[in-house]
């Protein structure tokens, strides 16, 4: 709702039918600018581009050598030079750090989908006590950081031979994602009606047919939402495969930057490059899912 | 929470009325297996309800093994002297309590924790509602600016404190060279070496933004409040000022309650900065409870004591929670 009201027309439902139908008439051609209007765009931008110095700036000595940056910190790139981005690949093993984040954020990602919004959608229907009890527990989840939990899920992935593997990763993110998603789903699915499942119980249908033939399309806004917010989460993760990953593995993109900063002390334009190289891929799953990103946060937002 | 309470029972009179009202009367018998053809009569109801169950129990599994498990163990692990590798360990009682609180090096993350974490919270809050009404009261390109203002957001804490630790370089850094161009050579400092500023420098750090999801959610109530509202009271002489004070921001009472909420949430947890930056330095300076619990649980071998700090960061967490959640509540009840 406020997803249309927000991007289909600058009209305003007015107060009064009169007022309103004044005001639709005159949408119709476009809207001058006030003076308001300009002043406000250009604090936002001036704001947005004061916020993004620090990534312009590591974009900008990406493409500059060592030497270079340390002669002139203010200086700009003279060439176009890719050279830090083969030097990353052929030098560090950021590769392979890249491969194993996009399969902890896949993997992950595709397990959420599979798991939650079942479990939120049986919580939700058992009702009643049981299901209170159930949707409670998942909730404190949500008070219960990783730093709470992470000194015993280490001795236990040691334990069973999961230590330092991107499973453990991948199951710690499982576990802590869950609350979230069952807060989300289960506010969607509160007012989703069961006429039609019942509808398609009586014609034959089973219960698991009916969830994923009938009522998962219709929690496809939720599920957008849900994907974007933890594919982002996951990517941008840092701290849980700091703690799981130890040096047998490349770990993630961040835990590989992290390690640089230790080691290439006198590296600076591969920290850059490795920092602008983790940002793109944020920004294409933003991009690509945008839309569906903005309306699911509202979906949320506005019940509270 | 409120609104789960209400909502459930309704829905659940919804579904279970055509079968509980009918056990009891001779319908059922005669037209029920014959009409549905599915098992529904004698312990329809329960089984019903098993059924579901079991679409629950994958992701219940999963969540007890990964959060409710580890989260008793911690508890267990902080009445013990376990350093983390020996298999064996022996019950000290509240001993790493009583050594915690009288600790000087953890109350001093403590306080850390409630600078960055309480502090972030209400700045970067103030930051997103102003982002958001800057938005809202644009009528052109909103689409366009909402975008380019989340677009920093996608930059993840680790990512962008990497950057500013060479940002903040003595020699060669960013700032410093700015200060000194600008003919400030005075204000250059070590600005991350230095203890008396160093927890503000990170503070400043994380609240460089321009709020992202925070934003998204003022911004998505700011345009739920009813127009009508807002023309009523403008039509009856209230300027801009007087208009947000007593129409949109008692309106927005929920969204602030679930910001603030979802920031000291993840302010309580401020680890990534403090990591990347300075390592709890200079000394232990800087330690947040989230960093201490790492570097003593991992780094100093001493899970028992680490753990201790594990479960008092539990109860800072849920403490101001529910206190937080209660007394914004009450405002939201009031206004």
């Amino acid at each position: 709702m406020t997803a249309t009201t927000g991007t289909s027309s600058p009209a305003s439902p007015g107060s009064s039918p009169t007022k309103g139908r004044r005001e639709s008439r005159r949408a119709l051609p476009p809207k001058p600018w006030t003076v308001r209007e300009v002043v406000i765009a250009l604090v936002l931008t001036a704001l947005v581009v004061l916020v993004a110095v620090p990534v312009l700036y590591a974009l900008l000595n990406s493409f500059r050598t060592y030497a270079e940056i340390t002669r002139d910190p203010m200086g700009i790139p003279t060439t176009f030079n890719l050279d830090n981005y083969v030097d990353l690949f052929q030098r560090t093993d950021f590769a392979e750090a890249l491969l194993n984040t996009v399969i902890i954020t896949a993997v992950t990602v595709i397990l959420l989908v599979l798991l939650v919004p079942m479990a939120a959608y049986g919580i939700e229907r058992i009702g009643g006590r049981a299901g209170r009890v159930l949707y409670v527990l998942f909730i404190a989840g949500l008070m219960i950081p990783f730093q709470v939990r992470m000194i015993p899920l280490v001795e236990g992935f040691n334990n069973v031979g999961l230590y330092s593997t991107l499973t453990s990763v991948i199951l710690v993110h499982l576990g802590g994602a869950a609350s979230f998603g069952v807060l989300l789903y289960s506010s969607f699915l509160k007012n989703v009606p069961t006429e039609v499942e019942e509808a398609a119980e009586v014609d034959g249908a089973g219960r698991l047919r009916t969830f994923w033939l009938i009522v998962f399309p219709m929690l496809m806004p939720v599920t957008s939402a849900f994907v974007i917010i933890q594919a982002l989460n996951l990517w941008n993760d840092f701290f849980v495969p700091l703690v799981l990953l130890d040096s047998s593995s490349a770990g993630t993109i961040n835990v590989a930057i992290n390690r640089m900063v230790g080691l290439l002390t006198s590296e600076w334009q591969l920290i850059y490059t490795g920092a602008i190289l983790a940002i793109i891929p944020s920004v294409v799953i933003f991009a690509s899912f945008q839309r569906y990103f903005i309306k699911g946060m509202s979906i949320g937002a506005v019940k509270g | 929470m409120t609104q789960t309470s209400t909502a459930r029972p309704a829905g659940d009179g919804r579904r279970i009325d055509p079968v509980d009202s009918g056990v009891p009367s001779p319908a059922v018998p005669r037209g029920g297996p014959a009409r549905t053809g599915r098992s529904r009569r004698v312990l329809g109801l329960s089984r019903k309800r098993w059924g579901l169950f079991a679409f629950v129990v994958p992701a219940l599994v999963v969540y007890l093994l990964m959060v409710i498990a580890p989260s008793l163990q911690s508890v267990q692990l902080s009445l013990t002297n376990w350093d983390g590798i020996s298999p064996d360990y022996s019950y000290v009682g509240a001993d790493n309590y009583t050594a915690m609180l009288t600790s000087g090096r953890f109350w001093n993350a403590v306080v850390n924790t409630l600078i960055l974490g309480l502090g972030s919270a209400v700045i970067i809050n103030v930051i997103s509602l102003i982002v958001a009404l800057l938005l809202d009261s644009l009528h052109h390109l909103q689409g366009f600016f909402r975008t380019a203002v989340y677009l920093p957001a996608l930059v993840s804490p680790f990512i962008a404190a990497t950057i500013w630790r060479y940002l903040l370089n003595y020699n060669f850094g960013f700032v410093n060279t700015l200060l000194r161009d600008l003919g400030l050579p005075e204000a250059a400092r070590d600005w991350l070496g230095d203890s008396g500023i160093v927890v503000w420098v990170i503070l400043f750090i994380i609240c460089f933004t321009l709020g992202g999801n925070t934003t998204l959610i003022y911004l998505a109530n700011l345009q739920s409040v009813p127009q009508e509202l807002l023309e009523a009271a403008r039509i009856d002489g209230a300027n801009r000022a007087q208009v947000f004070a007593n129409v949109t921001w008692p309106m927005l009472a929920g969204a602030v309650t679930v910001n603030m909420t979802l920031s000291m949430i993840a302010g309580w947890t401020i680890f990534d900065q403090v990591m990347v930056l300075t390592s709890g330095g200079p000394g232990f300076v800087s330690e947040t409870m989230a960093f201490f619990i790492y570097r003593v649980g991992f780094g100093e071998y001493r899970a028992g004591f680490g753990s201790a700090a594990a479960v008092l960061l539990f109860l800072v967490v849920i403490v101001s929670t529910v206190a937080a959640n209660a007394y914004m509540r009450k405002r939201e009840i009031q206004s």
